[in-house]
């Protein structure tokens, strides 16, 4: 006879620096309503289906690594979201832009218009709910706007905006649509600056990443 | 899919006590006093008390109070009355009854002297544990004091919040099985746990141990010294502080069916998305390793990871808790 381990796994939560920073905006934005999981840091080439112990050891590699401590950066965690799709799968959701990286000058407008390759065996779509759009510097940009998704949440989310310091801006909509900066005191002595945009299918959960940056005209 | 949303069940929200030591380095009873070395102009009115030599840490401050001015030199000849120790008694009387025409009450004796000990604030986190006090003084004779919160069945409360007597005894209940004051001047004094202060009555420390305190006016900082050196020369001084934390939990539950693929860039083969191995495919399994709370709008407000990662895949249902503390 043994015991059966009844033991509940307890995680203590940091909030995220844009949860600091809703959290003293007191209007209301801090309030929890959902939850995504990840596995940022495995390695899933470490995933061995050809073990000779067997099937249940095939993650072995995986399952026995230490994990870093939560970087309180939300764009530095949450990265690799797990999803729910139906059994048998063999291809998963990924995201096209049309662009690797993106550069352009001082206030000059930018269009991104994703799409969704492999979602729900459609093809390519471009998803319902729509992107987020995250800029890890807002201050890169005059305009951040997402556009084509009209419920009142995100009409809120869209119309926020924190002034400052170098924080990160998330906006949601079916097209994003920006201006860099025509700030020029922003560039210092560099003749260029650069950001990273993070662009996330709100069904699929896909995601991409690439850089932004804005050169300077004098 | 990969947000879920969370129901109303799936938040908890409890209030914990969490105590600890009041005294630097988890030290649990202070037996090692020290004052300053060099003198201030703050010692008319207060002495801190350090733990070491390095006279680095103070752990308290200790005053004394006088109705009528006595124990201190005034400010101006000119002005009777008016002195360091009459500023210290209505700064107290204010603090602790918000009512300038109050006495100090002590058991029902009143009295117009004090010893006031105000623990250090970077020494405590929310206020003092009541019947975890244990005060040893000496004199003529030793006295140890504690509160009686363990005698009483209902809380007494003034302006400054909870108040408990001062009584002769150890952990919160008397020495002699009964209340534990003086022989004739009541109490010993006053313990108000949620100020972190503890106000001693002269009168019964006087007539248990000997201890006096002098009343003329040409002896400035003496009474302090008096009451330092009944602390100073006994075995210990002992409090222990405590803080109401608020947790929220959040329940996290993925059910068999959900979140066994993923969008790891090395769960995918190429840029037409393939599944890395074929394994994979009919029998997914995913390594969960952190766990994001968002609001509406997909933003991340906080963030948990597990020590190592959690297997997922259509046999299996995880349950986690997340704790987020404020």
């Amino acid at each position: 006879m043994g015991f059966l381990n009844n033991t509940t796994v307890t995680l203590d939560a940091i909030l995220t620096k844009k949860g600091r920073e809703l959290l003293a905006r007191g209007d209301g934005s801090f309030r929890i309503t959902q939850f995504a999981l990840s596995d940022d840091e495995v390695d899933y080439t470490l995933y061995n289906p050809t073990h000779p112990s067997g099937s249940g050891f095939y993650g072995e590699a995986i399952e026995n690594m230490p994990l870093l401590e939560a970087f309180p950066d939300e764009t530095q965690v949450m990265k690799y979201k797990l999803v729910t799709l139906p059994r048998g799968t063999a291809r998963m959701p990924v995201l096209d832009i049309g662009y690797s990286n993106v550069s352009f000058k001082q206030g000059t407008p930018f269009t991104i218009r994703p799409n969704t390759l492999n979602y729900l065996s459609q093809g390519t779509v471009n998803e319902t709910s729509g992107y987020t759009f995250t800029i890890s510097d807002v201050r890169l940009l005059n305009s951040f706007n997402g556009v084509g998704i009209d419920t009142p949440e995100v009409q809120a989310l869209n119309s926020t905006s924190t002034i400052g310091t170098s924080v990160s801006k998330t906006v949601v909509g079916t097209t994003l649509s920006m201006t860099a900066t025509t700030i020029n005191t922003l560039f210092g002595t560099n003749t260029s600056l650069t950001a990273t945009l993070v662009i996330v299918g709100r069904d699929s959960g896909a995601r991409v990443s690439i850089p932004i940056t804005v050169t300077k005209v004098q | 899919m990969s947000f879920k949303r969370l129901d109303p069940e799936d938040f908890l929200v409890s209030s914990d006590t969490v105590t600890s030591t009041v005294w630097s380095d988890e030290t649990v009873t202070l037996t090692t006093f020290f004052t300053s070395s060099t003198s201030s102009t703050n010692d008319n009115y207060y002495k801190n008390v350090y733990k070491t030599s390095a006279r680095s840490d103070i752990q308290f401050a200790l005053a004394y109070g006088d109705k009528l001015g006595s124990g201190s030199a005034q400010y101006n000849d000119l002005v009777g009355g008016k002195t360091p120790t009459r500023t210290v008694y209505g700064q107290f009387r204010n603090l602790i009854y918000g009512d300038e025409n109050s006495d100090f009450n002590f058991g029902g004796t009143t009295s117009e002297t004090f010893w006031a000990i105000s623990i250090e604030r970077a020494r405590y986190k929310e206020k003092l544990l009541p019947a975890s006090l244990n005060l040893k003084i000496s004199g003529s004779y030793n006295l140890e004091l504690t509160d009686n919160s363990t005698l009483v069945s209902t809380d007494t409360f003034l302006d400054c919040g909870r108040v408990y007597q001062l009584i002769s005894g150890s952990d919160g209940t008397s020495y002699d099985g009964g209340t534990g004051y003086s022989a004739d001047q009541g109490s010993y004094g006053l313990f108000l746990p949620d100020i972190s202060t503890i106000i001693i009555n002269p009168l019964a420390v006087s007539s248990s141990i000997g201890v006096e305190v002098s009343r003329s006016y040409d002896a400035p900082g003496e009474n302090i010294s008096t009451i330092f050196t009944a602390i100073s020369g006994s075995t210990g001084f002992k409090v222990n502080s405590e803080e109401t934390l608020s947790s929220d939990f959040v329940f996290v539950r993925a059910r068999n069916s959900e979140f066994n693929y993923s969008e790891n860039p090395s769960f995918i083969s190429g840029s037409t998305g393939d599944v890395i191995f074929p394994a994979l495919i009919n029998s997914p399994q995913s390594f969960m390793t952190t766990v994001g709370l968002y609001n509406d709008t997909n933003e991340l407000l906080a963030v948990a990871k597990l020590s190592k990662p959690l297997v997922k895949d259509f046999t299996k249902e995880t349950l986690l808790r997340v704790k987020l503390d404020f």
